[in-house]
C-alpha cells in the first residue's frame, strides 16, 4: 500500500522504524515485567522474572540438559506431520476422485474431526504407551484434517475453465492431474502447511505433557508438578522460539513455490 | 468439417427443464470461417462446448471431419475459450508448449517449436512471464499459440476478443486472420459483435433468442485478404450490415424482453 506518507520517507525508513519500534515495544513489557516481580507489585513466585528466565534457559543450553528434550519433540512432530501430511493428501486425492468413497466416509471424517483432540490423548497414551507412538498418534489427529480438508477443496475448486482447455487439447486424466490439479491444489496445502507446523508442535507437546519422560511439554509438566513457574516460563519460551523459527523458514519456503503468484499489491 | 445436426440441449434446473438451443443444424466447411452470432442467452456457448464433447448432448447429433461424436473430447480440436484459460503456474512458453508435452514430444522440440510460436504471434522475449505478468491482449495471443500450435484441424472461438480494447481486439482480428491465411482450420468463431463476425468470416450463421435456434444464414463474399478495420468502410460491407441486422434486431429485443421479464 502506497499512503502519502511513504512517498515522502524512504521505504528502507519506514522499515527501519517499524524495526526499532518493535525493540522498544519489547523491551518496554521485558522491563515492565522485570519491575513488577523485583517490586514485588507481582509475586515473582507466580511469574518469575525476566532475567531468572534467561538465566535458567542460558542454563539448559549450557548444561545440554535441554537438547534431548527439544530432538524428542521435533522427532514426534515431525513424524507425526509427515504421516498426517502423506495421509491427508492421499485421502483428499481419493475423495476428489470418487463420489463414493467421499460419499460414504464424509459422515465419519466430520465425525472424527468434530471430537476435541485433547480428549484423545489421554486413549492414545492408554493404547500407544507414553513413548513416540502415542505423541505421533496426537500429531496425525491434528495435521491429518488440516490437510485433508485443504486438498479436498483445493482439488474441487480448480477452475473449470483450466480442466476443459487442458482436455481440449489432448490431456489424459494424468495429464490434468499432473499439470492442473496438483498444481491448484499444492497451493492449498503450502498454504496450511504453516497452519500444521503449529498444530504439529501442539500435538507433540499435549501429548508429552498429558504423559512422557521427555520433550518441551514433559518440562512444562515436571517444572508444573514442582510448583516452578519459572521452569513452566522457560519451557514455554524454548517451545515459543522453536515454532517461531519452524513457521519463519516455513514461510521461507512458501514464498519460493509461489513465484508465479500475482504479488498482492 | 463440422456438420451440427438436429442438435438439442435441455438442463434440469430448479425453476424446471430450461432448453439451451433447439433442433439446432449447420454445417461448416472444411477450412471455412463461419460465424455465429446472436443475442446473450441464445445458446451459442453451449453449442461450441457440445462440439468440443464438454457438455453432452440431450438430442441430434455432430459429426466433425465424417466421424460422429461419441462421447468424449474428440481429436483435433482447439478451442479458445471466453475467458483465459492459461495455467497461471506456467510461464507463458511452458503454456504453449503444454499440448506438445501432453503428445510426447520431446522437450527440446516442444521448446523450439513453443519459442516460434511465440514468436508468431509477437511475443518474442516474453517466453518466461507468468500470465498474471502479461496484458490481456498478450494473454489472448498466448491462447492462442497454444492452440494453434498442435495444428488442430477444427478451431472452435468463444468471444475469444470480447474483453479487450477497441485498438487491442482491431489488432488481434487481423494477426488472427493472419495466421488462418497460414493454418486454415476450419473454424467456428462465437461472437455477439455483427461487424466482427461479417469482417472476419466467409458466413454468417443468426441465432433466434434462446432457445436458439438457426434464424438465418448469410455468405460473407467480401475479398481476402482483408483488414478488419477498413473493410467496415466498404459500401458491400454496409449492405450486409443492414440486412443481418435486421434480424438480430428483433431477437435483441426479444431476449431483453426475456431478460427483464425474469
Amino acid at each position: 500500500m502506497k499512503s502519502s506518507r511513504a512517498t515522502r520517507s524512504r521505504p528502507g525508513a519506514d522499515r527501519a522504524r517499524l524495526i526499532a519500534g518493535r525493540v522498544v515495544l519489547f523491551a518496554a513489557i521485558i522491563a515492565a515485567w522485570e519491575l513488577a516481580a523485583r517490586t514485588h507489585a507481582v509475586d515473582p513466585y507466580f511469574v518469575s522474572l525476566p532475567s531468572k528466565l534467561s538465566r535458567t534457559i542460558a542454563g539448559w543450553f549450557a548444561s545440554g540438559f535441554i537438547y534431548p528434550h527439544i530432538v524428542a519433540t521435533i522427532h514426534e512432530a515431525l513424524v507425526g506431520l509427515v504421516v498426517g501430511i502423506v495421509g491427508g493428501v492421499l485421502v483428499g486425492v481419493l475423495f476428489a476422485f470418487s463420489p463414493f468413497v467421499s460419499g460414504l466416509l464424509h459422515p465419519l471424517i466430520v465425525m472424527f474431526n468434530a471430537m476435541p483432540r485433547i480428549a484423545l490423548a489421554p486413549l492414545f497414551i492408554v493404547w500407544l504407551g507414553i513413548g513416540l507412538a502415542s505423541k505421533v498418534a496426537m500429531v496425525v489427529s491434528l495435521v491429518f484434517f488440516i490437510v485433508f480438508f485443504s486438498t479436498y477443496a483445493g482439488l474441487r475448486d480448480v477452475d473449470v475453465n483450466l480442466i476443459n482447455h487442458v482436455r481440449v487439447m489432448g490431456g489424459t486424466r494424468r495429464d490434468l492431474m499432473r499439470h492442473v490439479l496438483l498444481p491448484s491444489a499444492l497451493t492449498w496445502i503450502f498454504a496450511s502447511l504453516r497452519a500444521c507446523v503449529g498444530f504439529a508442535v501442539i500435538g507433540a507437546i499435549i501429548g508429552e505433557y498429558l504423559g512422557a519422560d521427555r520433550g518441551i511439554g514433559w518440562i512444562v509438566q515436571y517444572g508444573e508438578s514442582l510448583f516452578d513457574s519459572n521452569m513452566v516460563l522457560a519451557g514455554l519460551i524454548v517451545l515459543m522460539a522453536f515454532v517461531a523459527t519452524l513457521d519463519g523458514s516455513l514461510g521461507w519456503l512458501e514464498r519460493r513455490f509461489s513465484h508465479w503468484k500475482q504479488k498482492p499489491l | 468439417m463440422i456438420q451440427v445436426e438436429s442438435v438439442t440441449r435441455t438442463f434440469e434446473t430448479p425453476a424446471g427443464e430450461f432448453t439451451a438451443v433447439r433442433d439446432v443444424s449447420f454445417a461448416v466447411g472444411a477450412g471455412r470461417f463461419v460465424s455465429l452470432v446472436g443475442p446473450s442467452g441464445c445458446g451459442k456457448t453451449t453449442l461450441l462446448g457440445m462440439i468440443a464433447g464438454l457438455v453432452p448432448l440431450s438430442d441430434g447429433r455432430i459429426v466433425l471431419d465424417g466421424r460422429a461424436l461419441a462421447g468424449g473430447v474428440p481429436p483435433g480440436i482447439g478451442y479458445l475459450f471466453q475467458r483465459d484459460a492459461l495455467l497461471p503456474w506456467k510461464s507463458a512458453l511452458q503454456n504453449v508448449a503444454l499440448p506438445l508435452a501432453i503428445r510426447g514430444t520431446p522437450l527440446a522440440e516442444a521448446r523450439a517449436r513453443a519459442t516460434e510460436w511465440m514468436r508468431r504471434v509477437g511475443l518474442a522475449g516474453f517466453e518466461d512471464y507468468y500470465p498474471h505478468q502479461l496484458s490481456g491482449g498478450m494473454r489472448k495471443r498466448v491462447s492462442l499459440a497454444t492452440t494453434l500450435i498442435y495444428g488442430p484441424p477444427v478451431l472452435l472461438m468463444d468471444e475469444p476478443f470480447s474483453a479487450l480494447d477497441v485498438q487491442t481486439r482491431n489488432l488481434m482480428e487481423n494477426e488472427l486472420l493472419d495466421l488462418w491465411a497460414d493454418t486454415r482450420n476450419t473454424v467456428l468463431f462465437v461472437t455477439h459483435d455483427l461487424e466482427e463476425a461479417i469482417a472476419l468470416s466467409d458466413e454468417v450463421i443468426v441465432l433466434t433468442a434462446g432457445p436458439g435456434r438457426v434464424k438465418a444464414t448469410y455468405p460473407i463474399p467480401l475479398a481476402r485478404p482483408r483488414n478488419v478495420v477498413e473493410i467496415r468502410f466498404r459500401e458491400e460491407f454496409a449492405r450486409l450490415y443492414e440486412q443481418i441486422w435486421k434480424d438480430l434486431r428483433d431477437e435483441v429485443q426479444q431476449s431483453y424482453a426475456q431478460s427483464t421479464r425474469r
